[in-house]
């Protein structure tokens, strides 16, 4: 269970809070998505989950299974399950992507990775997700088209097999077949891993018609004004944030 | 085909000078040295690539000079560094083109970084006397970004892996090098 415990979040050396009073807890299973404006901190969460150098939790707890994290480096985080997909990966030349992968593994697994058992895996993963096996052996998302860096990630999430899986902004990028191909191997990988957890940060309905939430949430003005089903992700689609907020009124939980 | 020239260096002072009649690649590994080079691009047509990387440990300098004699000739140089310690490490990165030689282009690439708080400075100077050539410099001198780090920890790795991996990286970053030609250089990685 991912528990977001009233959070108050802010950019390092800026006391300015950027989320207030966040609170929302994920199940093991369950498929949240959450929604907002441009700026309403979508992807400041998914960062802040996963602790990324540029901001601080100033109040409130982050827990997985009851157990604060927030004392934890980011590659400990990863170590408990998180996996965040990134909206724009970070290019890293020089580093191959197999190379990557492989010692990614090694330090997720904590085991020696086997060469042979490791290129059989990836040339499988790589098929489901339709990516050229050449794109192993190339710099870590240099060149990459936004289509390929997406399905990357995918590939990633399928080598190190996380428990709490963060997509912000999957979408972004995406044309409607590789949205479709990236979509079919997430809910596979739920399928054969049914603890899975996953939060959604997204601007469009289209993604959750794919994952199906169990639940839709608005962030706005740094928490979370409005829980629903993946109705409200329409209605949202429809009449736009606004309205939504003067038609509901605050909500300040999950 | 290019024409492919290995140069390792370590602990010494050197000076090489080459002229290129051919298209040409030259790797030049580099462990706590202080180098001068200086290449003339004497044949029309001809392009040089240059990859330079380099160790460091104590004060020293890397130099180069490279003069396009002639028209259409094209000069492409990568000069990656460490400084490792908290030593000087200075790169004066020279690309000419007289007026005589038109179209040409010649370009660099230069980027130090500083494991500590060495001091390094990077010159790229480009001298040029001709209005149609085509020609750029980047230099950057610093930490590994962040932004770099984060992601691979995001994935699992530990500080010390995510830097391990940045540094093979920044290092050895061609494809096509032959590593059996550069095994001095790549244990002197390991020990940094």
């Amino acid at each position: 269970m991912l528990e977001i415990k009233n959070i108050r979040c802010s950019i390092i050396d800026d006391d300015t809070p950027i989320l207030e009073n966040l609170s929302l807890t994920i199940h093991d299973g369950e498929v949240h998505a959450i929604m907002g404006p441009n700026g309403a901190g979508k992807s400041t969460l998914a960062k802040a989950i996963m602790g990324h150098y540029k901001y601080q939790i100033t109040a409130g707890d982050i827990c997985i299974d009851e157990e604060s994290i927030l004392h934890l480096t980011v590659d400990e985080r990863a170590k408990k399950g998180l996996f965040l997909c990134m909206q724009d990966p970070t290019v890293i030349e020089g580093v191959s992507n197999s190379e990557f992968l492989r010692t990614a593994r090694g330090s997720i697994t904590g085991e020696k990775v086997n060469l042979y058992t490791f290129i059989k895996d990836m040339e499988t993963a790589m098929k489901d997700v339709q990516l050229d096996s050449s794109m192993l052996h190339r710099s870590l998302n240099q060149g990459f088209s936004g289509g390929e860096k997406k399905k990357n990630e995918i590939l990633q999430l399928k080598c190190l097999k996380p428990k709490y899986i963060l997509l912000d902004e999957l979408d972004s990028g995406l044309d409607v077949d590789s949205l479709r191909i990236v979509c079919d191997n997430i809910n596979q990988y739920r399928h054969d891993n049914p603890d899975t957890s996953v939060l959604i940060i997204t601007h469009y309905p289209r993604i959750l018609e794919y994952l199906k939430p169990d639940y839709v949430h608005i962030l706005k003005d740094g928490y979370i004004q409005k829980s629903g089903g993946i109705d409200l992700a329409f209605e949202v689609e429809e009449s736009g944030y606004t309205n939504i907020h003067a038609a509901s009124g605050d909500e300040k939980s999950e | 085909m290019s024409k492919v020239l290995y140069v390792v260096d370590s602990n010494e002072k050197k000076k090489y000078q080459y002229n290129i009649t051919e298209d040409t690649i030259i790797y030049h590994f580099s462990i706590n040295s202080s180098c001068e080079v200086d290449i003339n691009l004497v044949t029309e047509g001809v392009t040089l690539y240059y990859y330079y990387n380099n160790i460091n440990y104590d004060n020293n300098r890397f130099s180069i000079k490279v003069t396009h004699l002639k028209n259409h000739t094209h000069s492409e140089l990568f000069n990656h560094g460490v400084n490792v310690g908290l030593k000087k490490l200075d790169y004066y990165v020279d690309g000419i083109v007289p007026k005589t030689s038109s179209e040409c282009v010649c370009n660099q690439e230069n980027q130090i970084i500083n494991l500590k708080n060495g001091k390094s400075t990077i010159c790229p100077i480009l001298l040029i006397d001709n209005y149609d050539v085509d020609s750029n410099h980047g230099a950057y001198i610093g930490k590994f970004s962040e932004d770099k780090l984060f992601y691979l920890m995001s994935r699992g790795l530990t500080f010390e892996e995510a830097n391990r991996l940045l540094l093979n990286g920044f290092l050895i970053n061609m494809d096509s090098v032959d590593l059996n030609e550069i095994r001095l250089f790549i244990e002197e990685i390991e020990k940094i």
